[in-house]
């Protein structure tokens, strides 16, 4: 903005001030905020304590990290923070920070950004601080596939909120009432006739799919494959995802044995009602979902167990590391060392990472800690499912498939969320193939004309 | 009325100076002057808030615009917004403007008629309760007609169908019944505002006028036509008018329910484009072309209307 | 024909009773609702088959005393809502005046741009007036939010067809005693405009009451969240906020209705008076 419009601009503003000042009440003190009891700030009581701003768009999060700073603060009493965390609606933070990032201004010290709206802040000058230092030095103690989700060019710009490991949540009521041992289920093609039993013996389907990302990206990823080959070229139109949508198509609408899930996606309340009452046999989702198990769907309690998802016969990979929000430093933070210091011991840190699952119930990325005895500890997840989660897990820690992102995946979700599952799974028609090569059309003409 | 308190007490201090009386009072006394201190402020917020904007905007939309890295790129954002998804944001955008345009137009105009005549009584109540959805946020509208169209046999959209025996539809997830969410929820917001207009224009038509039609033999229709219809018209010019504009900015109506992405586009509409493309995907100078397009049309559609139906020849007096 | 009039009367009077009914149903639906478990609520969608024992206030009782936060907001929305009405119909007003009763150069001109403002798109505006509110550093504050509202053209449009309809005499006989042109305005036009104020003030107060995407942008605290981008906050599947949205939905609604009700009278015969000119 030049000088002209803000000379312009402060006129305004003047005659603003004279007003406001003018209307006796109306003015003044009414421009102080509102205050409210319940805004989420750790260490506001501590002197000399350094400002740190945060913004989330989940509650769970936000109180994660107040107890992290207040932590903080016990054990670093010479370098205080007082942590002010901010929570917005999910897409208008997102939004938020674009603008802020892009304006140079505005944009808070740690944020939380999103697995599907990562890449939009890995373009151009990347506005996001590098991890490495903290990262690099303990690599070998992460599941590395869940920290190149938040990476490019060999920087890590986001700190994982959880593994997000792909597994199989087993109703055991319907197994067993189908006669079907969960153990036996060792392929993909098992599951479909373990689906065949469940659905004649109890009516009800093996499965649910969701017409977003989450229907098709774990399959697809599980068997190898990607929207993305390593060199950004899209290859969502590629035998394998034809294939794999295929297969997905298929348990829907040729052997009947999954239905499309009730709200279209795995985080309606529709669907955790559904879910609740027991109206399907199993869910492929990513363990982070645990949370939603013992928040949504109390009447399961006991009734769920957790396995790795089923084998392709092309790929070993038996889970997908899945969904998941990355914090990042901004690079507008005035304290950019100490609130990675911060994220390192709320988040990267061993104790963050028993942390992330005795407050979360999230799977930790660093999988050195899924042994320790304080994860082991007796809690309300341990209750619900079953003692041996972690076992599960250190049992399949090779097998563990990551996902490529792009500048591009945002547009890659958003032809699946609008497009492809609607048209294959729902409104059937178009094949698997036409909806892929349609979609991958359309986001290669996108990308081909920023070439 | 507290605020016009205010504005008596804030006037009394020009009055005050001007007792001593002067050059200068004279000057910003003078009936040349005087009319543009009053418009000052709103030239002012139209430089600031309006032309500048929009001329930022229209430079941008030849931009490519990232975090660091401003670059010109000439038409190109111009020449990739014609795709499939521009297609379908225009059919459902258009769509959605004739059927909100159709409604909100000829339904009102019979209902202020009605409510105008002596034949319906309790007239101020009919006449807020018709008022009052145009008083509900659109987050809170959006939340009810979610509600209302839930996938759920129980929900009540689905119970009335089922009534008269029909099978469940999952409402938010069709073509047809998406738009007819969309529609449904911006009549019912915005019946009461335009049934007052109407009102207000018939309150205009002198009583004698429709005794002399009666004396000539008129029928309903006939008075309707020659009488009625030509008084209302500047007010259905003006209703139309902000019914197209409006209906080619619908936006909210469509986030509410689908918060951004609707399953098969269906309730994707030209300003959902460009929040999509521009805000969420992070291609403003995409997402402004596609505001310059929108922008385009919209005044082109309203003038074509506004020739059509003679509007500029009244002058603005 | 005595009779046939009063049949039709039927008619016409049960027609607008069902109108009514659907024009508040969704309303009323919806309060019903807050007294229903939210979270049922929201699995199965508002429903005719009510089970009425599990109604409970207890929504209610949650809003009132586990939400502050939603107190907040409520405090910002009334605060910002109340300086909107103020500021945009002192300036709206002037201005609709001025282009009324004065002949001065450009006033045509200006007629347009109310119009070309009315036409285009806030989104289009959205991003170069972003820019521009972090320039002059008005993010996160009250007057960032207020701004664009301020002078609002459709209360420009009204007002200027409202004050066409003023006797101009009177203007004539006030400068004979000598008032100066402001004080016309301010003691003998304005309040003679007084039904159009009541209108405005309804349409204004709505306008910043409801008004979603802008605050979104500029504001960036939670304490200075105005009550439509709270309840947002609380529609997301990462915190079970229900009992706070519904119970706090209906309580958005209500302080506009009382509004309403208020100043309606004056507000059809405004809207009625000041439209006649179309």
């Amino acid at each position: 903005m030049n000088r002209k419009s803000l000379s312009i601009f402060s006129v305004l503003l003047l005659s603003l001030v004279f007003v406001l000042t003018a209307c006796g009440g109306g003015g003044g003190n009414s421009a102080e905020p509102a205050s409210s009891d319940d805004t989420k700030v750790a260490g506001s009581d501590l002197e000399n304590a350094t400002e740190l701003t945060f913004w989330t768009f989940a509650g769970t999060h936000a109180d994660f990290y107040v107890n992290a700073a207040e932590r903080w603060n016990e054990q670093n009493q010479d370098k205080p923070i007082k942590l002010k965390v901010e929570n917005y609606p999910f897409d208008q933070m997102h939004n938020n920070l674009l603008m802020a990032l892009q304006s140079g201004s505005g944009a808070p010290d740690l944020v939380d950004i999103e697995l599907a709206k990562f890449p939009n802040f890995l373009k151009g000058d990347i506005q996001l601080e590098s991890l490495n230092d903290l990262i690099e030095p303990e690599l070998d103690s992460f599941i590395a596939e869940r920290l190149d989700i938040y990476s490019k060019d060999g920087n890590y710009y986001g700190a994982p909120t959880h593994l997000g490991a792909s597994v199989v949540y087993y109703n055991t009521d319907i197994m067993e009432q189908a006669g079907v041992d969960i153990d036996s289920i060792v392929t993909w093609d098992d599951y479909v006739e373990a689906g065949k039993k469940v659905v004649e013996a109890t009516g009800k389907p093996m499965t649910t799919i969701a017409t977003n990302w989450y229907g098709i990206w774990p399959f697809v990823a599980q068997r190898g494959s990607d929207f993305f080959d390593e060199n950004g070229e899209v290859t969502l139109d590629n035998e394998k995802n034809i294939e794999t949508l295929q297969f997905i198509d298929d348990l829907v609408n040729k052997h009947k044995i999954a239905e499309i899930a009730p709200g279209g996606q795995y985080h309606s309340e529709e669907f955790y009602g559904a879910m609740n009452q027991g109206s399907q046999a199993s869910l492929v989702i990513p363990m982070y979902y645990m949370k939603d198990f013992t928040t949504y769907m109390p009447d399961l309690k006991g009734k769920i167990q957790i396995r790795p998802m089923p084998k392709w016969s092309d790929s070993d990979y038996q889970s997908v590391t899945m969904g998941g929000t990355g914090t990042a430093v901004t690079n507008q933070s005035e304290h950019v060392d100490l609130a990675k210091e911060f994220l390192y011991f709320a988040k990267l840190s061993k104790e963050g990472n028993i942390q992330l699952w005795k407050e979360l119930g999230f799977d930790p990325p660093r999988w050195d800690v899924w042994e320790d005895p304080q994860m082991r500890e007796d809690n309300e997840y341990y209750q619900y499912f079953h003692d041996d989660i972690f076992d599960i897990l250190l049992a399949i820690r090779e097998n563990v498939a990551g996902i490529r992102l792009s500048e591009y995946t945002p547009d890659v979700l958003t032809e699946i969320d609008t497009n492809i599952m609607h048209s294959v799974l729902r409104e059937q028609n178009l094949t698997p193939e036409e909806a892929l090569k349609q979609s991958a059309d359309t986001v290669r003409q996108k990308a081909g004309s920023k070439e | 009325m507290a605020e016009l308190n205010a504005n008596n007490r804030k006037n009394t201090l020009p009055l005050v100076k001007e007792k001593k009386g002067n050059k200068v009072l004279k000057f910003f006394n003078s009936q040349k002057v005087v009319p543009y201190i009053f418009v000052f402020p709103f030239i002012v917020s139209f430089a600031i808030l309006t032309l500048y904007p929009t001329i930022q905007a229209i430079i941008m939309s030849f931009q490519r615009i990232l975090p660091g890295q401003v670059e010109f790129i000439g038409f190109q954002n111009y020449e990739r917004i014609f795709n499939q998804a521009f297609y379908k944001a225009l059919t459902n955008s258009t769509v959605y403007m004739l059927l909100t345009v159709l409604i909100l137009v000829t339904i009102p105009i019979i209902l202020a008629m009605l409510l105008d005549s002596k034949l319906v009584r309790f007239k101020t109540f009919f006449r807020s309760a018709l008022f009052i959805p145009a008083l509900t946020s659109i987050v809170v509208a959006g939340v009810i007609f979610r509600l209302v169209f839930a996938e759920s046999e129980n929900a009540i959209a689905n119970q009335i169908i089922g009534f008269f025996g029909f099978e469940p539809v999952s409402w938010q997830f069709n073509a047809w019944s998406g738009m007819l969410i969309m529609v449904i929820m911006a009549s019912w917001r915005w019946m009461g505002v335009n049934v007052l207009y109407f009102l207000a224009g018939l309150q205009n038509i002198p009583k004698e006028l429709y005794e002399s039609a009666e004396m000539d033999g008129a029928n309903l229709f006939q008075k309707f036509r020659h009488v009625t219809l030509p008084f209302l018209k500047p007010i259905i010019i003006f209703v139309t008018t902000i019914s197209i504009i409006g209906g080619f900015r619908v936006f909210e109506e469509s986030y509410v329910i689908w918060e951004g992405n609707s399953p098969g586009n269906i309730g994707l509409t030209l300003v959902g484009l460009l929040y999509q493309q521009g805000i969420q995907q992070n291609d403003m100078g995409f997402g402004a072309a596609i505001g310059v397009v929108l922008l385009l049309l919209i005044f082109v559609v309203s003038i074509i209307y506004l020739l059509m139906t003679g509007a500029f020849k009244r002058g603005d007096e | 024909m005595k009779k046939n009039n009063t049949l039709t009367k039927w008619i016409f009077n049960i027609l607008f009773i069902v109108v009514a009914f659907i024009a508040l149903f969704p309303l009323l639906s919806l309060i019903i609702s807050s007294f229903r478990p939210s979270s049922e609520l929201m699995r199965n969608g508002i429903t005719f088959s009510i089970n009425w024992n599990e109604l409970s206030l207890s929504n209610y009782t949650h809003i009132f005393t586990q939400s502050p936060d939603y107190w907040a907001w409520y405090g910002n929305s009334l605060i910002i809502s109340s300086l909107t009405i103020v500021l945009s119909l002192f300036f709206s007003s002037m201005v609709g005046y001025a282009m009324a009763v004065y002949d001065f150069k450009g006033k045509n001109l200006l007629f347009l741009c109310v119009l070309v403002i009315i036409m285009i798109p806030f989104e289009v505006l959205m991003l170069p007036l972003y820019q521009l509110m972090i320039d002059v550093n008005l993010i996160n504050t009250y007057i960032g939010v207020m701004l664009p509202l301020i002078v609002a053209p459709t209360a420009v449009f009204f007002f200027r067809q409202y004050a066409l309809g003023l006797p101009t005499e009177l203007m004539d006989a006030a400068r004979i005693d000598g008032c100066t042109e402001y004080g016309i305005y301010f003691k003998i036009m304005a309040p003679l405009m007084l039904p159009s104020f009541s209108a405005m003030a309804i349409l204004q107060g709505l306008n910043s009451w409801n008004n979603f995407l802008w605050p979104l942008l500029v504001i960036r605290s939670n304490d200075l969240f105005t009550l439509p981008i709270g309840l947002a906050t609380l529609l997301t599947p990462y915190g079970n906020n229900y009992d706070t949205l519904i119970a706090g939905a209906v309580m958005t609604i209500l302080p506009i209705i009382v509004l309403f009700i208020f100043f309606q009278r004056y507000f059809v015969a405004g809207l009625a008076s000041g439209s006649v000119k179309g």
